[in-house]
């Protein structure tokens, strides 16, 4: 097992330095810099924005730009933010936690509440909750989450004031440890269900789907022939067997946590990543957003491994010599 | 069983039933208890400026509002956190960064410079100099007094050969500042400390827009110069988030994404501002008017976009005052002046007229921004009388005369054509773009009847940018920002630095330099008169609108005197939250 782990793990540095020189050249090669977006400035001169960009090492040949900027990437320096003034280590440090708490909330309830419907669907396939729960979970799956987040913030923030408007702490608010959690968590109630509503939809399917197929096995219908109860050979023999295709699902979610919500950071106001990036993408913050994607990239290729390694923990079928 | 089964779908049902019928039901209960005792109204020793549509209802001022006794809530589009005025680049950071420091001028309601540090200045037209004077009663947040040091330092700092923020020093053109910025000299000839309270600087040639152009916001040498050496920015920098100047409230505290946390600065030179706590708050357009509504904030700057349905949703609050101010800047139609067939004054006169730019201003502001003919905003002082300009109303006949004239004839095709040539515009829209929404169909159809072929190309603002930058456009729409010195230069002047479209007029060229040269503002406002009344004609660009910028706030917080040049920032100090 060991092997393999470092075995996988030194074959994925060359799909680290491929993706880092694709992630680069796209990003170099789209239109426009950081220094062009200040072109915006009736005072900006030419003479002044090639002084900037000498400054700021866009004058250099394109090759050249890799290298230094890998080079530093290797020593663990990710550059300097061009629109935030400040280390870009910083920059993602101050954002991403916002993002990863809300991430995490929205991935416990998500899959809490499709494991429930998907499964209790499955078992009574083309009941009445079946057909109810399909189509619920469908509407919510196809709402768009700034529609959705809106109702949520009329209907439970401005007009029965039950949660707050937005935002992560109460403005201007000291508090510190238990007080804290309970004043960010009450923040995080209508974020969280806006998106777990929206994404309940399509996990639960997968849940359903899985399910159905596992029960119509020969050992289940072997289990119950055994006159097992119907508990034991739903949770025990059924559903281990339908999470095994799950588990890569969930680690491959994994990555996520950390890439933001942007539209519902936005609607909600929540200080995530998201949305900061998405600015640095508008203004060509390079350093900005190369720094976030190689740390999604890395996260990615790192959560495949993972996926791989528990699987075969979980599938002796699949276990590797 | 039976029962069971169908457990999940009750519970899911008065789920649903519930939230549908709470939200319906609330609207009208609303109406918060009127206390039984008639209240006096209370008064502010300032009162708000003019321009300000007063509320109708206090009585409807939220609960949580009037809970804050002494912070202010400001909201804003996010702050990137760049707490130096002389970093800054985005209007928020600088909102942020006006409470907190003070500049060498001040820009009064009507666009004119009036004292701030400098108590006075004297302009020395024959030897070339400007010499500042400066108030001896200014002390930094920590005490220390701000002397002409601080001023020097400040410029230093902007002249550094590594800085790399957005105020361009290089403008005012200072006696050695391109030895200092580009070659090895290691002091600039030009910036001489006369005493504590004194300081002159050296031009090249004082120029009407020298004022502006050396007005800077002043940060302290003893606190952000401790290790600062020519080339060596590293420690002004390293201070980005622990800001110390002279402004009316002292920097506390900023939570990333979410707040800027101030307290008033008990010395501040104009009087301790009267509400102890500040607060900017971010919020955004989705949500900014329901943050007033609730009483979460108590001012918002930034993210009211002044359209009708906004005016009529802060009207029904009731307890919401509101300003429109005309916005610095305008919007515009630019050509390519290298093409042939945009050469000829009466096709852009042509394509101006026969364009029905009140409907796509309408489209996009619901009537809250006007039509413009001219490159400045009408409550600049340089703009000109509005009867000796011409307004290129809506008026295909006129433009089809004036295509026909300029040798454009129609085809059989119904397109006009020239030399063989079809009229054809590849028009560059950015994308996303709510006036380009509007614009694009619109120019699609008005062309269309006039005979010319109108192509839009949809593209990211920086793709433009750099085709523009390139010569690779015929037509485009964007907008420019203006500052209260009207000159422009950059802009419209051939050699213009930002003159990307190729537009080349002596007669402008001249009125141009000459507005610049003149130093006595009644001469100066009769160029720009006459300036604009050229570039009006001559139609560089076809001009599109002026829109306004929304200011919204509690009626319990009064005290702001502002003006499209006079920002909220200048009245932090005096504003008061009244006790209703």
């Amino acid at each position: 097992m060991t092997q393999f782990i470092i075995r996988r793990l030194l074959q994925s540095i060359p799909t680290l330095i491929g993706a880092s020189i694709i992630i680069f050249l796209i990003f170099a090669m789209a239109p426009g810099d950081y220094v062009t977006s200040q072109l915006q400035n009736p005072k900006m001169t030419e003479e002044r924005a090639a002084q900037l960009r000498a400054l700021y090492g866009l004058d250099k040949p394109l090759p050249q730009r890799y290298i230094s900027w890998a080079s530093g990437v290797l020593k663990g320096d990710l550059g300097d933010s061009l629109l935030f003034k400040k280390p870009v280590i910083q920059v993602i440090n101050d954002f991403i936690w916002n993002s990863f708490i809300l991430g995490v909330a929205i991935m416990f309830f998500e899959w809490l509440i499709a494991s429930i419907v998907g499964i209790y669907s499955a078992v009574r396939q083309y009941s009445v909750f079946d057909t109810i729960a399909t189509l619920l979970v469908f509407i919510l799956y196809s709402l768009p989450s700034f529609f959705l987040g809106l109702v949520m913030l009329k209907v439970f923030a401005v007009d029965l004031k039950w949660f707050p408007l937005g935002g992560m702490i109460t403005t201007g608010s000291n508090y510190t440890g238990w007080a804290h959690i309970v004043d960010v968590a009450k923040h995080m109630v209508l974020p969280v269900a806006t998106l777990t509503l929206i994404s309940v939809g399509g996990l639960s399917r997968y849940f359903r789907a899985n399910m159905l197929e596992v029960i119509k096995q020969d050992y289940i219908r072997t289990a119950r022939a055994k006159g097992l109860k119907e508990r034991t050979v739903i949770f025990k023999h059924a559903l281990r067997n339908a999470l095994l295709p799950l588990i890569t699902l969930f680690t491959l979610e994994l990555p996520s946590l950390f890439a933001g919500a942007m539209i519902t950071e936005r609607i909600f106001n929540w200080p995530g990543i998201g949305k900061v990036v998405l600015e640095g993408i508008y203004i060509r913050d390079y350093p900005l957003f190369l720094g976030y994607t190689m740390l999604i990239t890395v996260l990615t290729i790192l959560a495949n491994i993972l996926a791989d390694v528990l699987y075969g923990v979980a599938d002796p079928r699949v276990r590797l010599k | 069983m039976l029962r069971k089964k169908w457990l999940p779908l009750v519970v899911t049902l008065i789920f649903i039933l519930s939230v549908f019928l709470t939200s319906c039901g609330k609207t009208e209960t609303q109406t918060p208890q009127q206390s039984q005792e008639q209240k006096t109204t209370p008064t502010a020793s300032v009162q708000d400026s003019d321009n300000w549509t007063k509320a109708k209802d206090t009585s409807k001022i939220p609960e949580a509002s009037k809970a804050r006794t002494d912070t202010l809530i400001i909201g804003l589009h996010e702050p990137k956190g760049v707490f130096n005025p002389l970093y800054s680049e985005t209007s928020y950071d600088n909102y942020v960064n006006s409470a907190i420091f003070d500049s060498l001028l001040e820009v009064d309601f009507d666009g004119t410079y009036i004292p701030s540090l400098a108590k006075s200045w004297d302009i020395d037209k024959d030897n070339n100099t400007i010499t500042f004077h400066l108030r001896d009663d200014v002390k930094f947040s920590d005490g220390t007094p701000l002397t002409a040091k601080d001023v020097e330092f400040s410029y230093y700092v902007l002249a550094d050969p590594t800085y790399d923020g957005p105020i361009a020093l290089s403008a005012a053109g200072i006696k050695g500042f391109k030895e200092y910025n580009e070659g090895n000299a290691d002091k600039i000839e030009g910036i001489k400390v006369i005493d504590d309270h004194t300081i002159q600087i050296q031009l090249e040639k004082v120029l009407g827009t020298s004022l502006s152009d050396l007005n800077i916001p002043v940060i302290p040498q003893h606190y952000y110069g401790k290790d600062f050496a020519k080339g060596k920015l590293d420690g002004v920098k390293a201070l980005e988030q622990q800001p110390l100047g002279s402004g009316p409230y002292v920097f506390e505290k900023f939570v990333p994404g979410q707040e800027v946390r101030l307290v008033a600065n008990e010395n501040y030179w104009k009087g301790a501002p009267k509400i102890k706590h500040l607060i900017y708050k971010t919020t955004t357009e989705e949500t900014a008017v329901q943050m007033l509504q609730t009483g979460e904030t108590d001012y918002e700057t930034s993210n009211i976009t002044a359209k009708k349905d906004n005016v009529e949703l802060l009207e029904s609050l009731g307890f919401v005052d509101y300003s429109l101010l005309p916005t610095n800047g305008y919007g515009y139609i630019a050509f390519n002046h290298k093409l042939p067939k945009f050469q000829d004054v009466r096709v852009r006169k042509a394509l101006a007229y026969g364009l029905n730019r009140k409907a796509i201003v309408d489209a996009v502001y619901q009537g809250l921004a006007e039509v413009r003919d001219v490159p400045q905003s009408k409550v600049s002082w340089a703009y000109p009388d509005e009867k000796d300009i011409i307004h290129y109303d809506y008026n295909p006949e006129k433009a089809k005369q004036l295509l026909d004239e300029a040798g454009w004839k129609l085809g059989p095709d119904g397109y006009r054509y020239k030399d063989g040539q079809k009229f054809t515009i590849h028009f560059l829209a950015s994308s996303p773009n709510p006036v380009n929404d509007a614009l694009v169909p619109m120019a699609v159809e008005n062309y269309k009847e006039l005979g010319i072929e109108f192509v839009a190309e949809p593209l990211e603002f920086n793709a433009i940018i750099d085709k523009v930058n390139k010569g690779d456009f015929e037509m485009y729409f964007m907008a420019w920002g203006l500052t209260p010195e009207p000159d422009p230069y950059t802009i419209f002047f051939s050699k213009g630095s930002q003159n990307k479209i190729g537009y080349a007029n002596p007669k402008v060229d001249e009125l141009i330099l000459k507005g610049r040269e003149e130093l006595d503002m009644n001469k100066r406002k009769e160029i720009y008169h006459e300036l604009y009344k050229v570039l009006n004609d001559d139609l560089p660009y076809i001009f599109l609108y002026q829109r306004n910028d929304l200011n919204a706030k509690n009626s319990r917080v009064v005290g702001f005197q502002i003006s499209s040049f006079r920002d909220f920032t200048y009245s932090l100090y005096q504003a008061e939250i009244l006790a209703y």
